[in-house]
């Protein structure tokens, strides 16, 4: 909302034109032949035979598969790939077409279906990258590993021949599972991908890319670096939301109207669409899409229609012209762009489909215009190549297939992660664990040195202990809170990682819904911190893009509540690509959640515990300044994925435990660590979240009218989390109260409960109890005290399940029997 | 150089002792045969004589303390010569304080139940421990309290439960630690055995309860029973009686015994005992043989024909002695004790005599060698009840023996002799035996032997 931008109700009431025009989309227009190329210079001969050996490369290598999952063999040499295969004969001209105004500046991203569009960006890289670097990366690739096997045999000493044979190796050890692959196998056929040519992942989520792609641009633009992004979809994939809300992201007016300087312009993002006419077996044009051409999409965006066009997918030159034409428009800042490629795909979704949804005749159709015989021919006609060259290239490439088909499929050349072996292997990779100060090298752009921002000027002047001198209360308004903690380690980071960038739904000028970031607008230029579009999963999808290219992003959800909203994002994205990549990508990016209360059921509820269930993420919940502090700092030094939670109960309170208040300078709190908030030695108390505060009122009163002391624990990180003190604790209590607000069903806190019983066994009293609220919606703010855990409740349970109070009156229900009763009812 | 002098060890089970009186103090000289000290333990008392001479240089306990076994005691050597190196360290639960003085000479009674301090700076937690009238049978045990119970030798099935649904948790065990008292390590491996039940307070120092102190319990046991009745009173067993109790059980209940009954032609043995008395009369002997002392004489002859019956039965195995360890029972004011006279084999008739009236005397007055009462000290036991004028009995064997044999009155009864009957005097014999260990054929020939060796002796003195 900013207030640069006047929202005129003359102009908006009364605009001046009375219909929205949409610019026109060009459909088919690439009419020229080869000569005409030829005559016009854009390409030599040797590109033209280029073009058609890459094509052939990659029908050969798709073919390969084909005959190994249909067959059991490649040529009589047998092998079993149980694996995906996702194929995409037919489709060859538009990935080659796509790939070849590409240099390895610009990055792609891609789908399930994407083995051609690697290769044809890696054959392409191969061609035009300088011999000495083409051969730096392979040799330093795996510390030389796949280079050693892919060139074991080969003594031709082109280096150009020898990437060849490095691609189609790194490519076919991946989808194979092999060490050696690309992603040391761990992505296989759906993910493989290699950054040092510009191939970033491809995303086994139809339309996973869409938003991730555009933090990639994002990347680009923010941090001034070369090249655009290419997102590979396939026409189905334009129904996906991410694909929707990536493009609304990209969209964006600010680009133009508030983002300053050399930063003004649209994105270096670029959506192609593999139109190949099938989604799955749904048929996108007539049957599930009403779109008639994808391209029609973009007129929805913004008023260039993201200068959309659908051109012939099945010849290849018409896809390079058109690429050419996009690209240099993204170059001059005017994108997004949007490119719908006509292409078919003659095999089926998988190897398992039948192609039970068209006719024979249809393919059959399709085959005859098959896209690398027909520019075959056009070359032959051309004069450009006669077929006994066009024979041998097919040779060759089958020749070089095979070769690699046999290396990769060799147990001992291209061994596979022995995960029995050593257990431990896969879990080190799932996070990277590092600690960088800065992921740039370039000064951090602020507007003004920290000392002058009015926020810092205003904490300083407020009391860091939620007592003053002299043991008296702080009032609110001097008392340094929650909200400043969180606002302090983040400003300190903004100062210091030139990469850095955070957005949300609001958080510029008003200082986000919850005024973490008031002060932040004045100290950062909009490139650095900005409003979102309300696209949860375009938030969180840009920024793992952003991340994964190198940069470090907190985005913002503002409320627990919308993680649904980019349920894909968080549970299949963020978490998983450090260790599908092989370690090879890191993801600094550190989500702020808020958790809400008093706003019913869809804005009140506590969502850790489905993030703690979801391998490669780290989940964060401080609850107090002191800790906000610490363990955002730590965040953000790191570069895993970390869910910050933060409760909107909270944000107001002061420091309660540390001695001497939160301090001024910069300390991190490492994750994983829980915290004792107060000392105790008959029972424990565990709590996650706010659930803290509640917990201590039950000690107070189990002190006072019982002369029970009860050890209290904050677990403050929930992944990790390090058993240790939690053990120490309940071998000296023998009893053990977890407690939190998410509902108690399926939550985190019976896991914390499961692992303590196992670990202490023999010193539990009573079996661990696990206080979360009700199974229910959570209901308005006067009736939350029935649904979330209670002081009375900690009573009620050492009660009833414990050791009976003398005299005590229990005031939830915490029998075994209405337990049981509950479980029955689903409740 | 300084000798150090221990606190000895009088018998296996013998864990503490107490000191009864130091007869030197610091500064005192001593020589060799000069009494110490004198030191008891719960059934015999002893004197501590010197080994060595020189001055007595430090004394680590006063009167009436108890001193673990081996423990150090004193330091006698020349004036001047240190002595700090001997000072005892502390045992757990044992007071530092070296000369602190003894408040009594028997050991203080410990302050029974919850209202002993607990030492562990944890509140007392008494609120709704129920009494052990609300023990449950088979009541569930949190995890914790069963680690406690073991590290306290608490047996969880003497303990009530106030957790939920009466689980028995780790309260329950400390309230029911506290009330048991402070254990030694023998008795603490005893409770958690089972069977035993703890006073409270016991015969160790600061009332520790140890092993002997412990007392038999059965989860039917009347333990605990309140008040008394108009018609009766519940008068709690002795520590000895329980004891007995238990060993008399568990021979009932781990054997298979019976007994046969012969009489003996006492005439023989009537003419020794004359002999004898008129003897002890004249001064020609000092001891007086009695009647008993014949019949053990030839119960050790007996008994020598017959290995098998001079053992004991190890249920899977026997021991067979080579020498005849003979068992007394005695009775005393605190109960029933059976002291053995070892090698009572080699023994003439006086010596015998004067064996078994030490042994006798000895328990009597508690000053018995512990070892000698264990039930594997004796070979086999002779119980007479024959001066109350007993005639049958079933003696009980004192396990793991194989036999016993009841030595009743003598009473006249009709006999032929040289053709016409007589009153002859007749010694009544039970010999219960165990049938695991010895057939019936065995066991009425071994008697009868008993029978002729009585009707045969022929001992000079």
């Amino acid at each position: 909302m900013p207030k640069s931008l006047y929202i005129d109700p003359n102009e908006v009431l009364r605009p001046k034109e009375h219909e929205i025009k949409f610019p026109e989309i060009p459909v088919m227009q690439y009419a020229k032949s080869v000569k005409e190329e030829l005559k016009e210079g854009n390409f030599t001969p040797e590109d033209l035979k280029h073009i058609y050996r890459d094509m052939a490369v990659i029908r050969e290598f798709e073919t390969m598969l084909n005959l190994v999952k249909t067959t059991g063999g490649y040529n009589g040499v047998a092998y079993n790939n149980p694996g995906p295969a996702h194929l995409s004969a037919g489709q060859e001209a538009a990935a080659v077409g796509m790939a070849y105004n590409l240099t390895t500046d610009d990055f792609i991203f891609g789908s399930h279906r994407s083995h051609g569009e690697i290769l044809a960006k890696g054959l392409r890289s191969i061609e035009i990258l300088p011999e000495a670097e083409l051969k730096k990366v392979m040799e330093e690739f795996w510390g030389g590993a796949t280079l050693a096997v892919a060139g074991k045999d080969y003594k031709g000493g082109n280096t150009k021949e020898l990437g060849i044979r490095f691609l189609l190796y790194g490519a076919m050890a991946e989808i194979f599972a092999r060490t050696t692959g690309f992603n040391k196998g761990l992505g296989g056929s759906m993910h493989t991908f290699f950054t040092p040519f510009g191939i970033y992942p491809n995303n086994a989520i139809v339309g996973g890319s869409g938003s991730i792609a555009v933090g990639a641009a994002l990347f680009k633009k923010v941090n001034r670096k070369k090249g655009i992004v290419v997102a590979n979809l396939g026409d189905g994939a334009m129904a996906r939301g991410p694909v929707l809300e990536g493009m609304t992201f990209a969209s964006m007016d600010q680009f133009r109207t508030l983002w300053e300087g050399d930063m003004k312009g649209g994105l270096p993002i670029l959506i192609s669409v593999m139109d190949n006419q099938y989604a799955m077996g749904g048929q996108t044009r007539g049957e599930t899409m009403g779109y008639t051409y994808p391209a029609r999409l973009g007129a929805g965006f913004n008023p260039e229609a993201w200068h959309a066009e659908r051109v012939d997918g099945y010849n290849p030159l018409a896809v390079i012209d058109a690429f050419r034409r996009k690209k240099a428009l993204l170059e001059k800042k005017e994108g997004p762009a949007l490119i719908d490629v006509v292409t078919y795909r003659y095999s089926g979704h998988s190897p398992s489909d039948q192609s039970s949804y068209r006719t024979k005749e249809e393919m059959e159709a399709w085959q005859a215009e098959d896209c690398i015989v027909g520019y075959g021919r056009k070359l032959v006609e051309a004069g450009v190549a006669t077929q006994e060259e066009l024979d041998a290239i097919q040779a060759y490439v089958k020749d070089v297939i095979f070769e690699m088909y046999k290396l990769a499929i060799d147990e001992t050349l291209s061994p596979r992660m022995d995960l029995v072996k050593d257990n431990e292997l896969l879990g080190d990779m799932m996070f990277s664990n590092s600690s960088v100060d800065s992921l740039g090298d370039a000064t951090p752009e602020v507007n003004h040195p920290m000392e002058e921002n009015p926020r810092v000027k205003q904490i300083a002047g407020k009391t860091r202990f939620y007592l003053d001198k002299d043991g008296k209360p702080v009032s609110s308004m001097k008392m340094y809170n929650f909200r400043d903690g969180v606002f302090e380690a983040i400003v300190d980071r903004f100062y210091k990682d030139s990469t850095l960038i955070a957005y949300g739904e609001e958080n510029r000028e008003w200082g986000g819904a919850f005024a973490v970031y008031r002060g932040l607008t004045e100290a950062l230029p909009y490139h650095r911190l900005f409003n979102s579009p309300i696209a949860e999963a375009a938030i969180i999808g840009t920024a793992i893009g952003y991340a994964m290219c190198g940069g470090r992003v907190i985005p913002e959800i503002m409320y627990c509540d919308f993680l649904g909203c980019c349920g894909d994002e968080i549970f299949n994205q963020l978490p998983k690509w450090q260790a599908m990549s092989g370690n090879i990508l890191k993801m600094p990016v550190v989500v702020r959640v808020s958790v809400g209360s008093k706003y019913g059921a869809q804005h009140s509820q506590d969502w850790t515990s489905l993030c703690t269930h979801i391998p490669g993420l780290k989940v964060v919940f401080p609850v107090t300044p002191y800790d906000a502090k610490g363990l955002m700092n730590s965040a953000l030094q790191g570069t895993d994925p970390v869910i910050f939670f933060e409760s909107q109960r909270l944000y107001g309170v002061g420091e309660q435990f540390h001695e001497g208040g939160v301090p001024e300078g910069y300390y991190e709190i490492p994750l994983g660590e829980p915290d004792i908030k107060r000392e105790g030695k008959d029972v424990t108390f565990l709590t996650i979240g706010a659930t803290l505060y509640r917990a201590l009122k039950a000690a107070d009163e189990l002190k006072e009218k019982y002369g029970l002391e009860a050890e209290v624990i904050d677990a403050r990180t929930l992944v990790p989390f390090n058993y240790d003190k939690v053990i120490a604790s309940v071998k000296k209590t023998g009893r053990i109260i977890i407690a939190g607000d998410a509902s108690a069903r399926g939550s985190y806190l019976n896991d914390l409960a499961a692992n303590i019983t196992e670990l202490c066994f023999d010193y539990l009293d009573a079996a661990p109890v696990v206080l979360g609220s009700r199974n229910w919606i959570t209901p308005c703010h006067e009736l939350e005290e029935a649904f979330f855990p209670q002081p009375a409740w900690f009573l009620d349970a050492i009660h009833e399940k414990m050791m009976p109070l003398p005299g005590y009156v229990p005031v939830s229900n915490q029998t075994p029997a209405q337990q049981i009763l509950r479980a029955k009812k689903g409740v | 150089m300084a000798h150090v002098i221990i606190m000895p060890k009088q018998g296996q089970s013998v864990e503490n002792c107490i000191i009864s009186e130091f007869k030197k103090k610091v500064g005192d000289t001593v020589k060799v045969g000069d009494v110490l000290f004198g030191y008891e333990t719960d059934k015999a008392t002893f004197e501590e004589e010197s080994q060595v001479e020189g001055t007595v240089l430090a004394i680590f306990w006063a009167d009436g303390d108890e001193i673990p076994v081996l423990q150090n005691v004193m330091v006698i050597g020349n004036p001047g010569e240190s002595f700090e190196e001997f000072k005892p360290v502390a045992a757990a639960g044992i007071p530092s304080e070296t000369h602190r003085p003894s408040a009594s000479s028997l050991p203080p009674a410990a302050p029974a139940g919850p209202s002993h301090s607990s030492g562990h700076g944890r509140p007392e937690v008494s609120v709704g421990i129920p009494a052990s009238a609300d023990i449950v049978p088979d009541a569930p045990v949190s995890p914790r309290a069963r680690m406690l119970a073991e590290q306290k030798g608490v047996n969880t099935a003497q303990v009530a439960g106030s957790g939920p649904g009466g689980r028995i948790i780790a309260r329950d065990v400390e309230a029911a630690a506290l009330a048991q008292g402070h254990l030694t390590g023998l008795a603490k491996a005893r409770m958690a055995a089972g069977g035993f039940v703890s006073p409270g307070s016991g015969s160790g120092l600061a009332g520790a309860v140890k092993g002997a102190d412990l007392k038999v319990w059965k989860p039917s046991h009347t333990e605990g029973l309140p008040g008394e009745g108009t018609d009766y009173e519940v008068v709690k067993l002795s520590n000895m009686r329980k004891l007995i109790a238990k060993s008399m059980y568990n021979s009932l209940q781990n054997s298979a015994q019976l007994t046969h009954m012969l009489g003996a032609d006492a005439r023989q043995v009537q003419a020794l005992r004359k002999k004898a008395k008129k003897a002890l009369e004249e001064g020609r002997l000092d001891v007086n043989i009695t009647i008993n002392d014949f019949v053990c004489y030839a119960v050790i002859r007996a008994l020598q024909a017959f290995p098998n019956v001079n053992s004991h039965c190890l249920g899977d195995a026997m021991r067979l002695f080579k020498c005849v360890n003979l068992g007394l029972a005695v009775d005393t004011e605190r109960g029933l004790m059976v002291p053995a006279v070892a090698h009572a084999e080699e023994m003439d008739i006086v010596t015998l005599s004067r064996s078994l009236k030490k042994v006798a005397d000895d328990s009597k007055k508690g000053s018995i060698n512990p070892d000698l009462l264990s039930p594997e000290a004796a070979s086999f036991t002779v119980s007479n009840l024959g001066g109350f004028g007993v005639e049958w009995f079933t003696p009980i064997i004192n396990l793991p023996q194989s036999g016993i044999l009841g030595v009743g009155t003598i009473v006249p009864r009709p006999k032929m002799v040289d053709g016409e009957y007589r009153f002859v005097p007749y010694m009544a014999l039970s010999f219960t035996y165990d049938h695991r260990a010895i057939d019936g054929g065995e066991a009425t020939r071994f008697l009868k032997k008993v029978a002729e060796e009585i009707e045969n002796l022929d001992i000079d003195f």
